[in-house]
């Protein structure tokens, strides 16, 4: 019965001097109580240690969707998973909570908030709503439960990125690359040949879009153009040129921001060109539009963009729902004579535990979602390289060219900065970005602004 | 009695009786209280949700605003630190001015255009009017997430509706959300052309409350349709206008939905919005007593305003 119709029945009675005995001390406490009962029944529930320190209780898991099975849920991998568990481990309950991808950073945070985290989340601590401030607050449980050899199985710059304080706050669990795919249609429709294995020169690339900018019936307008990205916070496709020069956001300890030397001005003004002298790249080029840029290649319908850099994902994209002919290709190479990208970790994190007993539970059900076979099959499924050496070695995309390239170009990987205050940070570097890449400010312009900016949150 | 004295009378009611009725009441407020108590515990439901979700998160906004949130940890009282931070920040200073000509603009546009509309609709018959009424209000209950992405469409650079028509009158392009010049007189047009039906509703309704006398009287005196509209109808639609003017100034400093959909604030913070970096500053920054204190400027801000307007327009002046 809710508060209102209670409190409703109450009136009625009243009306009809059933209850005109009554005190109202009596029907407040009435009240109280059934608040507190509905309050009481929003907490959460701890389970039950027995007396040998065995835990028994709900473990709460959040995760996204996934590889589909046959009918289209892409959940069951997890689902799985939570029965092998839960068989192995009676009085033990994993409880799915689906959350979209798109939406799990905000929700995590609003959670972590109010404190009412789930015990383990996915999260790619590399710009999610994790951050070091919540390790020091002790919101995410250290993961002191591997083993050396475990340990040693993890490539080093996915354990780095879980790294704080030298101590590691979460288990890798997938690596992400930003490689450039190359629409080879569009290369043989114009007679262009593709970079041999993927490598060239920034010299090369500018030629090689000059060639695939065209206009394909004649009218006076361009079609297809060699290039486009876009500049958003928080997504770094067309960053690893700005590094090409030997330039770099900043610092090695993050102390000073240094995107506006002369090798990174010139990296980022090199690119913004491309669009405002070179005409090679269409408005949106620099633009907000995520969307947009990724149909633009991808979609059949329009193929009007011969080359973008993406994340991973997309090359499973343009192998399923977008089937494309095309190749995977490094970021050209700048001044600093050697390619690199951007690459990002993916993680499962433990959220602050309230006992021991539960805490290794729940370590146990980390390692069984995140042990080589699983990475393995996370690989061949859903489109990640293995952040387990082992997982790697098992050759995950031995009937996948194009996965195969991009896993090469993991070595190539260096992180964003790891900085408390990323998030503002980022997004002054992004506006600024985008102001150049509309041709309102020169990249000197605009990143002697941003270093303004950003000294005052470093400060 | 002629006229200009039913006029007066009419807009000037007996001020004697109406104090009477307005007497103070001199009996116990409790007693009153206790006699009508069924009234009380009808409104205690409603009493209690709005504590819940209103009342407590206002207050507690207030006296977080003075604190550095913690997660685990209890929160550390910084006094007036935040609201230090706010005015120094460079991009709180960009989303107040923002939000300011976003105002200023929107807000006399939405007012004087659903005056106008309202005065052209309430001459027609009653099947026009219920059309009209209808299509004005449609958009009020789209949402306006809806709306923003036609009015991205609209926009784009290589297909919109916009360029479009400029391609046809050999003007060039214009990247309206891309170009930081452009991007916030974008969404000012597209909030000034999205039709104020509520205003226009209101306006509808307290029209028709007004007496035919006036208008009669006034013909006889010789005023035409022009100085009818000019000194009977706006100044009698005062009260209305009013409110008009507070919830739409209230809304568009509260402006949101369309800065998310349509330019995420960018580019460069050319379109940041108090309300969108309050959001910023609390759901990606996390720092809960910065957006706190953002919010409880915000909150004077639009206290001001509506003070200000309040003493400018209302009704016994």
């Amino acid at each position: 019965m809710s508060l209102c119709s209670l409190i409703e029945l109450i009136i009625f009675l009243r009306g009809k001097n059933v209850v005109s005995r009554f005190k109202k001390s009596v029907l407040l406490t009435m009240m109280l109580i059934l608040l507190v009962g509905l309050l009481v029944a929003c907490g959460g529930d701890e389970g039950t240690t027995d007396e040998d320190g065995n835990w028994t209780g709900t473990i709460t898991i959040w995760d996204g969707p996934r590889w589909p099975d046959a009918d289209d849920n892409k959940y069951h991998w997890l689902e799985e998973k939570k029965a092998e568990f839960e068989d192995m481990h009676e009085g033990v309950t994993i409880e799915i909570v689906q959350v979209p991808w798109a939406e799990l950073p905000d929700k995590l945070g609003v959670n972590i908030a109010g404190e009412s985290w789930p015990d383990i989340a996915p999260v790619d601590i590399s710009g999610s709503a994790v951050s070091s401030e919540h390790i020091e607050q002790g919101v995410i449980e250290e993961v002191d439960f591997l083993s050396d050899d475990d340990l040693s199985d993890f490539y080093d710059n996915a354990l780095e990125a879980y790294t704080f304080e030298d101590k590691l706050y979460g288990i890798p669990n997938s690596i992400t690359v930003h490689s450039m795919l190359l629409n080879l249609d569009l290369f043989e429709e114009r007679g262009v040949e593709p970079p041999a294995d993927g490598k060239w020169t920034w010299d090369e690339f500018l030629e090689t879009a000059e060639a695939l900018t065209f206009d394909r019936d004649g009218d006076g307008e361009i079609d297809v153009y060699g290039f486009s990205t876009y500049i958003l916070e928080g997504y770094y496709e067309a960053w690893p040129f700005f590094y090409k020069d030997g330039g770099q956001p900043m610092n090695d300890d993050a102390t000073e921001f240094t995107f506006n030397s002369p090798e990174a001005v010139k990296a980022i003004q090199d690119l913004a060109d491309l669009k405002l002298v070179h005409d090679v790249a269409p408005m949106a080029h620099g633009g907000a539009e995520v969307g947009e840029t990724f149909q633009a290649w991808a979609n059949e319908e329009q193929r009007t963009v011969a080359m973008q850099p993406w994340a991973t994902w997309a090359i499973q994209s343009a192998q399923d729902a977008y089937p494309t002919n095309f190749m995977v290709a490094e970021y050209p190479v700048g001044d600093l004579g050697e390619p690199l990208t951007i690459g990002g970790v993916g993680g499962w994190l433990m959220f602050k535990q309230e006992s021991e007993a539960k805490k290794k539970v729940v370590a146990e059900f980390m390692q069984f979602i995140s042990d080589t076979d699983e990475q393995y099959r996370m690989a061949v499924e859903y489109g990640v390289f293995p952040a387990r050496i082992s997982a790697a070695d098992m050759d995950p995309y031995a009937d996948n060219p194009q996965m195969a390239r991009a896993q090469e170009m993991s070595e190539q990987v260096v992180m964003v900065p790891s900085h408390p205050q990323w998030k503002q940070i980022d997004e002054i570097i992004q506006g600024k970005l985008q102001v150049v890449f509309n041709g309102e400010k020169t990249a000197q312009e605009a990143m002697d602004e941003a270093a303004e900016e950003i000294e005052r949150i470093l400060d | 009695m002629d006229g200009s004295e039913a006029l007066k009378e009419e807009i000037q009611p007996n001020r004697k009786e109406n104090k009477k009725v307005h007497e103070p009441n001199k009996r116990n407020i409790w007693q009153e209280m206790k006699k009508n108590y069924a009234s009380y515990l009808f409104l205690t439901p409603k009493l209690i949700l709005f504590t819940m979700f209103i009342a407590i998160p206002v207050i507690w906004a207030l006296v977080l605003s003075f604190q550095e949130y913690r997660v685990t940890e209890s929160n550390i009282f910084v006094g007036l630190q935040n609201y230090i931070a706010s005015f120094e920040s460079t991009m709180f200073k960009k989303a107040l001015w923002n939000t300011f000509r976003f105002t200023i603009v929107t807000v006399p546009f939405n007012i004087i255009s659903a005056l106008i509309i309202a005065s052209l609709i309430f001459p027609l018959g009653k099947l026009s009017q219920n059309f009209f009424r209808s299509a004005f209000y449609l958009p009020t209950v789209t949402s306006m997430v809806i709306i923003a992405m036609v009015w991205r469409w609209m926009y784009n650079y290589d297909f919109g509706l916009f360029n479009h028509i400029l391609g046809w009158a050999g003007i060039e392009s214009v990247n309206w959300l891309g170009q930081s010049n452009s991007a916030l007189w974008a969404l000012i047009i597209m909030q000034c052309l999205i039709p104020f039906g509520v205003g226009i509703i209101m306006y509808l309704a307290s029209m028709g409350a007004i007496s035919k006398n006036l208008y009669e009287a006034a013909t006889i005196d010789g005023a035409g349709p022009i100085k009818q509209w000019l000194y009977i109808t706006i100044p009698l639609l005062k009260p209305t206008t009013l409110y008009l003017v507070i919830l739409s100034t209230i809304g568009s400093f509260q402006v949101f939905t369309q800065i998310i959909m349509m330019t995420g604030g960018g580019p460069d913070g050319a379109t940041e919005t108090l309300v969108h970096l309050i959001y910023k500053t609390g759901f990606r920054d996390f720092d809960f007593g910065l957006a706190a204190a953002q919010s409880v400027i915000l909150f004077g801000i639009i206290l001001i305003f509506s003070v200000i307007q309040f003493r400018m327009l209302r009704h016994d002046d």
